[in-house]
């Protein structure tokens, strides 16, 4: 679908797609990603269309790797664009700043992917300041068309100024589906040139001295693009002395609420917010009584624009959520909460009576059962979860990490006890077990051990480190969508590729014991497990059974129909099964326990937990 | 036309996103105006999920205000409960009668609550309410599978939609594989059916 030149022609496209075909329209040759929500799409997309189009895509180990790839390319002349979510380029971000320095031959994107109200992630930070600190041109699509069109312009911009460009999108833009008109497809060409410039490109201190100041040069010229930008524009209205400036998915809101106050009020819209249009919102500040700045999480166009004011009028009022706050600062925004705001600025009424619904509401959501996201039926986690307990008990710590796996702090299984960031778990392990002393087994995903564990292993393995890392190896990259990793033998282009074993892997960094076993084994499992914990220095078990997802997709596709698990007669009701697996697919009914046909994988796990072996079935194996 | 607000609620794996991009690639058909919005990753496993679809000339924000939805399409009774704070007298009520009973119930021991406790809470919201058997008319398309297609053939039969019938199901054909399409316009026409015959 994508890849039809149908110019002209609009079509419905989530956020991300739009951005895969802005990729295609704009002749970029090379995508490098990680995975990551809401990101996630772009790389997806790309991958199941790269071999057709005629660009190379891969999913790289990490997002650092992933623009440093990248980067290789685009400095010998190669469109290029690297896609992550927003945490992601806290990992990139060392290549990101000096890249700034050296700059780009071939026009590249960096697409950031912000979560506000974290919705699949650990943090809501905002990108936008990334782009202030490596002074890196930064624009903000609001919705799907702009994402599409803002790639063209972001490499056109990143062209004329030899500096890569970053794309920060909010997962209301991402996951947004909207009306795209399709732009003409352009050729991609992965054919570069290397031409030496070691002042330029390769920055010792002398070198980076003189590219710094390049840098600075760019800036300026970046601001003057920012000045003329169509993606910066006033609509004015009326005689109003009212200023609403906003950027991004916040922008949506703002024009609803607008129209929901019936405000008269002129909006300066930001597309292209860094740097700033500094005297085009100086003439937009001197036309307005009242300026009212509207976005999401940080104060990051209203600190510079308080800035700009002073310089060029002095005595505006501006309003959001710096001084009072009349928006918030954390979380997304809402037609609500924006409408809110502007109606405690304005002294307008609101026509809705929100406390009224928020009323009724209440009552209705006092006592309704939480659904939080949980482990599938079938989960091969839950085993694994359930033998670490059974083995290590809980008086162990377990430094846990970024994947599925993650929501095994649930009740019953309750496993996890700190996670900050993509492979921290084996690494905080060590600190924890050397200050307490006591067992600590840190639990990572497969693709997640090939992201960010392998400097943290070694380290366990150089400093001696009593730690046991178990390895919950489902063999794909679930939670973002079951991208192919370095384990898999696949790469992002479909082609095979070496598996790259953790076994040998972690035997390579010096571990002593590594051992493999499969979490629905119970009985081996745990001793496993138990052997691992009473090894004198780092040990690496790795619980390794498929994604239950993948498995039941993979019956479904060959026609393979399995029995669910039945519960006996002879059931005690004992409630055992349900009070150590929390699976979805038991459930009770009338005081009993029963298993729902629909949901049951016939992973037997609940059958092997049952104390008076009531529950029957037969195993499926995939 | 203002503005035409469809929020769908559901679990994660219930098809709720299929549902709104049908909707969504039906209205473009008709060369109108939308947005849809989903959540996509984490949040899906086995999660409460929402998605929405506006319709109209200047909908901008891909999410529904509260109290303005025009069809809540509930998928799930508990997840058409908590998604009440979108709908008032004016909205049309869509709920399938298939309860998936939060984990949450099984550790405290507690019971679902009945259909009819469930309509009565809904009943105070909004008159317009219709429960759906959708795993009985998914079963008679020829696959459970289709629970999510039955519930879009009850909203085009409530002729509420601001988008063509032919549409929808154009759509759908688009959006379904190729080898599923016969059941889930089977689907479709059974959720239409139902709602004819019962009103």
């Amino acid at each position: 679908m994508l890849l039809k030149n149908e110019s002209g022609k609009q079509m419905l496209l989530l956020g991300n797609e739009a951005i895969v075909r802005g990729i295609l329209e704009a002749g970029i040759s090379m995508v490098t990603t990680y995975p990551g929500t809401p990101a996630s799409e772009i790389g997806d997309t790309t991958s199941e269309i790269a071999s057709k189009a005629g660009l190379y895509m891969e999913y790289s180990t990490n997002e650092m790797v992933a623009v440093e790839v990248a980067a290789g390319a685009a400095n010998v002349g190669v469109r290029a664009l690297t896609a992550m979510k927003h945490v992601g380029l806290n990992v990139a971000a060392d290549a990101l700043m000096t890249l700034a320095y050296i700059g780009v031959r071939g026009g590249y994107v960096i697409v950031t992917a912000d979560d506000p109200e974290c919705y699949s992630s650990q943090n809501e930070q905002d990108n936008r300041y990334y782009a202030l600190l490596s002074s890196l041109p930064c624009m903000e699509p609001s919705d799907p068309q702009e994402a599409k069109d803002m790639i063209k312009t972001a490499v056109d911009i990143s062209e004329k100024l030899e500096l890569p460009v970053l794309l920060r999108t909010t997962t209301r833009v991402n996951h947004t589906r909207g009306p795209v008109t399709m732009g003409k497809l352009a050729k991609p060409s992965l054919r570069g040139t290397l031409v030496r410039d070691v002042k330029r490109m390769v920055m010792i201190p002398a070198h980076a001295r003189l590219m710094h100041v390049r840098l600075l040069e760019k800036v300026e010229k970046a601001r003057e693009i920012s000045e003329n930008s169509p993606y910066n524009t006033v609509k004015r209205k009326g005689k109003s002395q009212i200023g609403i400036v906003s950027s991004s998915s916040a922008y949506n809101y703002a024009v609803e609420a607008v129209e929901l106050l019936r405000l008269d009020a002129s909006v300066l819209k930001l597309g292209l917010t860094n740097p700033l249009p500094e005297k085009l919102i100086g003439q937009f500040l001197k036309a307005n009584k009242k300026v009212i700045i509207i976005e999401e999480l940080e104060p990051y166009l209203e600190v510079q624009i308080k800035a700009i004011a002073k310089d060029h009028t002095p005595t505006v009022e501006i309003y959001g959520k710096t001084a009072k706050q009349y928006f918030p600062r954390k979380g997304e925004l809402t037609t609500r909460l924006v409408a809110e705001g502007l109606a405690q600025i304005t002294g307008q009424k609101l026509p809705l009576d929100f406390r009224k619904i928020d009323e009724a509401y209440a009552e209705v959501a006092k006592d309704l059962p939480a659904r939080p996201p949980i482990l599938c039926a079938g989960c091969p986690h839950r085993a694994s979860f359930f033998v670490i307990k059974r083995a290590c008990g809980d008086k162990a710590n377990y430094p846990t990490d970024i994947g599925c796996y993650a929501l095994g702090i649930a009740p019953p299984l309750s496993v996890g006890d700190l996670l900050i960031c993509m492979g921290s778990g084996v690494s905080t392990a060590q600190g924890m077990s050397r200050a307490t002393g006591e067992p600590t087994i840190a639990i990572i995903g497969d693709s997640t051990f090939f992201h960010a564990a392998l400097p943290g292993l070694v380290n366990a393995v150089y400093n001696n480190a009593k730690i046991t890392l178990a390895v919950l190896d489902n063999s794909t990259t679930a939670m973002t969508g079951h991208q192919p990793h370095p384990g898999t033998g696949v790469t992002g282009m479909g082609t095979p590729s070496e598996k790259i074993s953790i076994e040998k892997v972690a035997e390579g960094c010096g571990v002593k014991f590594v051992k493999s076993v499969n979490p629905f084994e119970i009985k081996e499992a745990t001793a496993v497990l138990k052997e691992a914990l009473q090894h004198n220095g780092p040990s690496v078990v790795i619980l390794r059974s498929p994604c239950t997802l993948l498995t039941v997709r993979d019956r479904r596709r060959k026609g393979i129909t399995v029995k669910a698990f039945r519960i006996t007669d002879k059931c005690t009701d004992c409630m055992t099964c349900i009070k150590l697996l929390g699976c979805p697919a038991l459930i009770i009914e009338n005081g009993k326990v029963h298993i729902d046909e629909t949901l049951c994988t016939a992973c037997g796990l609940c059958a092997s937990v049952c104390p008076y072996k009531t529950i029957e079935g037969e195993e499926a194996s995939t | 036309m203002k503005e035409f607000n469809i929020v769908l609620a559901g679990v994660g794996g219930q098809g709720t996103i299929l549902a709104a991009e049908i909707l969504g690639v039906a209205a473009v058909k008709d060369g109108l105006n939308t947005r849809v919005s989903e959540i996509h990753g984490m949040a899906q496993r086995g999660g409460a999920v929402t998605s929405s679809v506006r319709i109209g000339e200047n909908v901008a924000s891909p999410t529904v205000l509260e109290g303005q939805a025009d069809v809540l399409i509930g998928f799930e009774p508990l997840e058409t409960l908590r998604n009440l704070k979108f709908v008032s007298e004016r909205t049309f009520v869509i709920m399938s009668d298939e309860r998936i009973p939060p984990t949450e119930l099984a550790a405290k021991n507690i019971a679902y609550p009945s259909i009819e406790r469930i309509l009565e809470k809904i009943r105070k919201f909004t008159d317009s309410v219709i429960a759906v058997e959708t795993e009985r008319l998914a079963k008679e398309a020829g696959s459970i599978l289709t629970k999510n297609i039955v519930l879009l053939g009850v909203l085009a039969a409530s002729g509420k939609l601001p988008v063509k019938d032919e549409s929808l199901v154009e759509a759908l054909k688009e959006l379904v594989p190729a080898k599923h399409v016969e059941t889930n316009v089977n689907a479709f026409k059974l959720g239409y059916e139902y709602v004819k015959k019962k009103t």
